[in-house]
């Protein structure tokens, strides 16, 4: 090898021995690829049993009761299976009292559509108090004098407990937030829409208060140096400027709210879950699997409206 | 068969690209010899990233042929263009660098066209050291070799030009293709990329042809000049040739001026 | 955490004001749907002892057991915490590991890129025919997957199998490996095409420049939300406690139904601190890379 060949090699080496690189971002890979191959090993997973025979047997006579009830031993006819469909839309399981199909899946829409709405005008009021460029002693003051410590501390105050209490809210999966709230309120669909819009409101929270900070903030300095309060900035300034963001993030979590609501009556609120869990209590699998075909059509739908909705959103800004 | 270190010439004959209804160049013949340089000059518009799209086969003209050493591209298999591409380096305007990318990852994906996916892969996750040798020697000569394990996008402006450029020769071209490359950064910059590129062409034997905005620069560092406007050749000239007149031929200066006085 | 868009240009006042008016008219149709009243809201006699008795303790949760009866070799209510906290770990660590891995590949097939042909050659018969089948039946199969609920999946493996662990990491592998292929493939297929096509047109392939490309610009996108997404699954995880699993749902169901309400604050703080962590986590990894 060629002096310069030498030397190359040892420059490519020094430059690849002090190339930069992020602790953090390495170390959280490794952690995270760590964490789940060791996950196999602590979790009592034991193939065996789950591909027993017992458990194979049980699959069996499972897939055997999927099958409508009046087809159960008899071969498939498509107009018996319509006609049971029908009566499920209608009278939901076969029991006494049992609301319909159809209308608990619109009632679980009904429940996400008034748990978004409620989170999205109550993140509207945090979102504010969560940006740091709102919520500071002299907003988009071109060039005010420097504000006193203790101003300072307050406003960074607020905003470090209002970000704390929506990481709180959010921290809470809805299933346990609606368990906790179903004893205390007793109507049907109060716990599920509160459950719903209690998370919801932490995360739009958060991404709402993301959206007001990446602001453009020239126009609000503009107006800051006409005298406007910090009110009429965000009435005026900003809040047009947040929408289009503000819609998008709106479709995408009631997508996530109709999903929930589905599950939610699992607890015995008023949603599709009640028939599912109604079914799956009884032992009738082909009612519980035909709500929950139902359930994916309404998150299939929701999704499809979202999607239009969001597209429409993107279109217009 | 182009062979690796020799030379690529090109030939456009009766040329036309329509995209849709507009036609971005008409009736096109043009002869560039291998190791020439030259300077596709023109306001934007004129065709001059089109025509160089067409040169690497990246562009279908809708009536004429490309010729690239002798083969006609379109008589060409997928192979037979893979190889064509593979050989002719392109400096984008944009640069189309990936900006969370090493610097080196950047260099090596030049050679993309040259490796089957399994190698590729492997090169482009764990360099090989003479790889990363050969990386350090091209972006030598461009004047950045301690840039080598950068992430791209912390370089500035003028260094990811560079690295574009490493890129391009990484690949061991027998041509090079440059669309305005100096488009976005401050003239005096703009001369010294120039300059570099028509150097690197000249020491390594490549035949280069750049499009370029400014005609002052072109005149400066390319012997011919090819002028363009509105999809047609306006002039192909020596640079002694090309002056005031071409130049007005070029961006209409009377008609500017025109409505100028008229105002 | 959600994928973005980008910044967007403000709205004028008439739209603004019709924006709000059908939020409004959206929530109040609903509310008339459900029957609702605010009456409902405040809490029966009943509801306001357990609500009185619940809240009293959020700021003196339970640090031991708190049952009348605690039977031989109940482990002490702190480990039993822990140890349900593991479990959730464990489930949703397992459950991400193979979601990732069907995210990835199925993300590949859902996403446009790989498929779509040099801008010159033309597809192959191949990428013609079978490619667009391919796709399309991924999108439909990504689609099912996660339009039912991981609790729904759980139900429908307890009723297929029974209770067993492996089916609690498969009920959320399976909605999360759809999720993840979707935000993949769109990610993907929103990366600028610019050095993808230089690739091509340096002779790349087709699967080189979707690997090379296109996939490098996407990544730092698609591992912050692979992060946001364990953060799901940790809460995921916790919820299927409530159908029989070991996890720390199980812990706060029967706690709460023994009206050991200390102890349920001992098991929401213990959650809650692990998905706190996780959610400063993953919002200090996004800051950090992916600008």
């Amino acid at each position: 090898m060629s002096v310069t060949a030498h030397q190359t090699e040892a420059h490519v080496r020094a430059l690849h021995a002090r190339r930069p690189r992020s602790r953090f971002l390495r170390f959280s890979m490794g952690f995270f690829v760590l964490l789940m191959a060791a996950s196999w090993f602590f979790g009592d997973f034991d193939p065996a049993d789950t591909f027993s025979s017992r458990r194979g047997a049980n699959f069996e006579r499972f897939a055997g009761e999927v099958r409508p009830y009046p087809l159960h031993d008899e071969p498939w006819d498509w107009s018996v299976a319509a006609t049971w469909a029908g009566e499920r839309l209608e009278s939901g399981v076969s029991k006494e009292g049992s609301p319909g199909g159809l209308e608990s899946a619109i009632g679980t829409l009904a429940i996400s559509v008034l748990a978004i709405v409620i989170a999205a005008l109550a993140s509207l009021v945090f979102c504010w108090f969560a940006a740091r460029n709102v919520a500071a002693p002299e907003p988009f003051a071109p060039s005010a004098a420097p504000p006193s410590r203790t101003r300072r501390w307050l406003w960074r105050g607020v905003v470090g407990i209002t970000r704390l209490v929506l990481i709180l809210l959010r921290s809470m999966p809805e299933y346990i937030l609606a368990y906790l709230i179903m004893s205390m309120v007793g109507s049907p669909a109060w716990p599920a829409v509160l459950a719903l819009a209690i998370h919801n409101t932490g995360i739009l929270g958060r991404l709402n208060a993301e959206t007001v900070e990446n602001v453009d903030v020239k126009p609000l300095v503009a107006l800051r140096g006409l005298g406007a309060s910090r009110t009429r900035i965000a009435a005026v300034g900003i809040w047009p400027a947040i929408l289009p963001r503000f819609l998008l993030y709106f479709f995408y979590r009631w997508e996530t709210c109709v999903r929930e609501a589905t599950v939610l009556g699992i607890l015995g609120l008023a949603s599709l879950g009640w028939l599912i869990d109604e079914a799956q209590v009884a032992f009738k699998y082909d009612e519980m699997v035909f709500f929950i075909l139902l359930g994916v059509l309404l998150v299939l739908g929701g999704d499809l409206v979202s999607a239009v909705c969001r597209r429409l959103v993107r279109r217009a800004s | 068969m182009i062979m690796p270190g020799t030379a690529s010439g090109f030939r456009l004959e009766g040329v036309t690209v329509r995209f849709g209804e507009l036609a971005a160049l008409q009736d096109i013949d043009l002869a560039i010899a291998p190791g020439d340089a030259v300077a596709l000059v023109g306001p934007s518009g004129a065709g001059k990233s089109t025509l160089l799209r067409l040169l690497n086969g990246m562009v279908r003209p809708s009536a004429g042929s490309v010729h690239v050493n002798g083969d006609v591209l379109a008589e060409l298999s997928r192979a037979g263009l893979k190889r064509v591409r593979a050989s002719i380096g392109f400096v984008h305007q944009d640069l189309s660098l990936i900006p969370n990318l090493r610097v080196i990852q950047n260099v090596l994906a030049g050679r993309l066209g040259r490796q089957g996916l399994l190698v590729s892969a492997r090169s482009m996750l764990f360099p090989r050291r003479a790889d990363a040798a050969r990386a350090y020697e091209i972006l030598e000569r461009v004047g950045i070799p301690e840039k080598l394990y950068e992430r791209t996008d912390s370089l500035s402006g003028g260094q990811q030009q560079r690295v574009a450029l490493a890129r391009a020769l990484f690949q061991q071209p027998v041509a090079l293709l440059a669309d305005e490359p100096v488009s976005s950064v401050d003239p005096a910059r703009a001369r010294d990329t120039v300059e570099l590129l028509t150097r690197v062409s000249r020491e390594e034997g490549l035949t280069l042809v750049m499009s370029i905005h400014n005609l002052e620069l072109a005149r400066a560092c390319f012997p011919r000049l090819v002028g363009l406007r509105q999809g047609r050749i306006v002039f192909d000239r020596s640079r002694e040739e090309v002056g005031d007149d071409e130049f007005h031929a070029l961006y209409d200066l009377e008609a500017a001026e025109m409505l100028a006085d008229g105002a | 955490m959600e994928p973005s868009a980008s910044p967007a240009r403000p709205f004028p006042l008439r739209t603004r004001g019709a924006v709000l008016l059908a939020l409004l008219v959206a929530g109040g149709w609903a509310f008339a749907y459900l029957d609702l009243s605010f009456g409902d809201l405040v809490p029966n006699e009943g509801g306001l002892d357990i609500a009185g008795r619940f809240f009293g303790r959020a700021f003196s949760p339970a640090l031991t057991s708190e049952a009348d009866f605690v039977p031989e070799g109940t482990p002490p209510l702190l480990v039993a915490s822990l140890a349900a906290l593991k479990t959730t770990i464990v489930y949703a660590a397992a459950a991400m590991s193979l979601s990732l891995l069907l995210g990835l590949f199925l993300g590949f097939f859902a996403s446009t890129a790989w498929w779509a042909g040099d801008p010159v050659g033309g597809r192959t018969l191949l990428g013609r025919t079978l490619a667009p089948a391919i796709y399309g039946f991924t999108r439909v199969l990504i689609g099912f997957m996660r339009s039912v609920h991981e609790v729904l999946w759980a139900v429908l493996f307890l009723a297929a199998f029974g209770l067993t662990p492996l089916s609690a990491v498969f009920a959320i592998a399976i909605p999360y490996g759809g999720t993840l292929a979707k935000i993949f493939s769109e990610m993907i297929d929103e990366a600028p095409r610019g050095p993808a096509l230089a690739l091509r047109g340096a002779g790349a392939s087709g699967i080189q420049v979707f690997f090379f490309g296109l996939v490098p610009r996407a990544l730092p996108d698609m591992m912050a939300y692979a992060f946001y997404r364990f953060e799901c699954a940790l809460r995921s995880s916790a919820v299927l406690g409530f159908f029989g699993y070991e996890t720390i749902g199980r812990e706060i169901e029967q706690a709460f139904d023994g009206t050991n309400y200390g102890e349920v604050w001992t098991h929401l703080y213990v959650l809650m601190a692990v998905i706190v962590l996780f959610d400063w986590w993953s919002g200090q990894l996004r800051k950090r890379f992916v600008a």
